[in-house]
């Protein structure tokens, strides 16, 4: 897909739809409340991050918007349409979710070949993103042999395979060296100049800070802040002082 | 068809259908070995026995086949890959559908080469006792394509199963005991209901493969409750898995 830009040079997007459009969501499990009222909405070519502390509901989130979870009330939607209904998804969405949801007794490069099958994406892919994501070396073996930032960056590989126009990722630094963080802070840049858009959940705020441009803070599955970064902080304080006041952890 | 090949090839990808398959060839031997050198000269002299031994490859067969399509759900269930399966194809109906396809066309290859392993394991021990086998060409035939129709329902069935219990080491349980245990209580009159055990599953499956003629039911009648049976659970799957959360 051919990424178009206006004057000025920010992104534009072929539809009129917003990348993703989150509207009054809302997920009950019982009698608790994941998800509660959630509105937001994504531009293409930014990185979100998406924050807020454990348990806000923001796992429940990106899996409402992936069509995994069902809402209990109101919608996700990418691209105009629930992620259910989209065609060929892989093509324009890619997910990391879990940093190991891989068969351990399968190589990276199968596990990555069954995604392509399914997907009707060509195995040349595969090695593209196998480069891509730096694991060419420990393709073949099994995953069980993995370190966690080999299968961080695996998982990764398999979100990537459709060439998407939107990332959505899961806490995608757990378990990462620094090194290992400061190569996905350039990848997601270098993702995100193209015209394409991330969204990154998080709980590390100071990682967040330096890789985002713009924010969704919630908690207790509401929306408590968000817009860019940049405006938030504005006045000197930092994103964690942002973060603590809203969600009430300040001292 | 995407989405059949991408089964085909997570099957092929892993250790667990090789080992199953090697399991249940040495069963098949090490349980026909077991009844044609174990039982009387006099019991294995009838037809019925002789075609229960030899029937062990349709048994075993049907387990390992079930046991097979179970897991080609729940060790997606287990590893998290369900999610990735789900990403890629949303409509979940067809993910069950092309496992519901890829587990009978491997079940089929699980019967055939069980069945086939009895009947040449069976006819050997019984040349090697002397005991003459009273079985001719159409019970060879039924015995092992037979096992390759009842071992491929049964995949069916246990993908179905899989698909609705979700959790794996509960599924592969109950399949075990449901072929092992259960049916075996249900067998003959049962609280007055009658001969109820020759319409379940198990049974059907050794009815296909030519077992227990006079007590169990016809060949053909086998096929169509097993392939009902198949159909029903698959279908109950499918329609669970559409409607489920994944977390």
């Amino acid at each position: 897909m051919v990424k178009r830009v206006d004057e000025r040079g920010v992104p534009v997007h072929a539809d009129a739809d917003p990348v993703v459009k989150v509207s009054s969501l809302t997920k009950l499990y019982g009698e608790l409340v994941a998800v509660d009222d959630l509105s937001f909405s994504l531009e293409a070519g930014t990185i979100t991050g998406f924050l807020g502390p454990n348990g806000a509901g923001k796992t429940t989130t990106l899996r409402l918007l992936l069509g995994l979870v069902a809402p209990t009330a109101g919608e996700a939607l990418v691209f105009g349409r629930s992620y259910r209904e989209l065609d060929q998804p892989a093509r324009r969405v890619g997910a990391v979710l879990e940093s190991s949801d891989f068969h351990p007794g399968r190589s990276g490069r199968d596990h990555l070949r069954s995604l392509a099958v399914a997907a009707e994406i060509p195995w040349s892919r595969v090695e593209e993103v196998l480069a891509l994501v730096e694991i060419e070396a420990v393709a073949e073996r099994r995953v069980k042999t993995y370190s966690l930032g080999m299968r961080q960056r695996l998982g990764l590989a398999g979100a990537l395979l459709g060439d998407p126009e939107l990332l959505v990722l899961d806490e995608p630094a757990n378990g990462l060296d620094p090194a290992g963080v400061h190569w996905l802070r350039r990848f997601l840049r270098w993702f995100a100049e193209q015209g394409r858009t991330v969204l990154v959940s998080s709980h590390m705020l100071a990682e967040a800070a330096q890789t985002v441009d713009h924010v969704v803070i919630i908690d207790h599955g509401r929306e408590v802040a968000s817009g860019r970064l940049e405006e938030l902080t504005d006045g000197g304080r930092t994103l964690e002082d942002i973060f603590l006041e809203l969600t009430g952890g300040a001292s | 068809m995407a989405q059949l090949r991408a089964e085909l090839l997570k099957q092929r990808s892993t250790r667990t259908g090789l080992g199953l398959f090697a399991t249940m060839l040495g069963l098949v031997v090490l349980a026909v070995f077991l009844h044609g050198f174990g039982l009387s000269a006099e019991d294995l002299a009838g037809t019925d026995v002789q075609l229960m031994v030899f029937g062990r490859g349709e048994f075993l067969a049907a387990i390992f086949a079930a046991l097979l399509g179970a897991m080609s759900f729940t060790a997606e269930i287990r590893h998290g890959t369900i999610r990735s399966t789900f990403l890629v194809t949303p409509r979940r109906g067809r993910v069950v559908a092309a496992k519901v396809a890829a587990s009978m066309l491997i079940g089929t290859g699980f019967g055939l080469v069980a069945g086939a392993a009895a009947v040449g394991a069976g006819a050997a021990a019984l040349r090697a006792r002397g005991i003459d086998v009273q079985l001719d060409g159409g019970d060879y035939m039924l015995l092992v394509l037979g096992s390759a129709v009842a071992a491929a329902l049964l995949a069916a069935v246990g993908v179905g199963v899989g698909a609705l219990v979700r959790y794996q080491v509960p599924t592969l349980i109950g399949i075990c005991a449901w072929l092992l245990f259960v049916e075996g209580l249900l067998v003959g009159d049962v609280g007055g209901l009658g001969d109820v055990g020759r319409f379940l599953p198990g049974a059907a499956a050794a009815a296909i493969s030519g077992q227990g003629p006079g007590t169990l039911l016809a060949p053909e009648t086998g096929v169509v409750l097993l392939a009902f049976y198949a159909a029903a659970t698959a279908l109950t799957g499918a329609l669970a898995t559409s409607r489920r959360d994944v977390g």
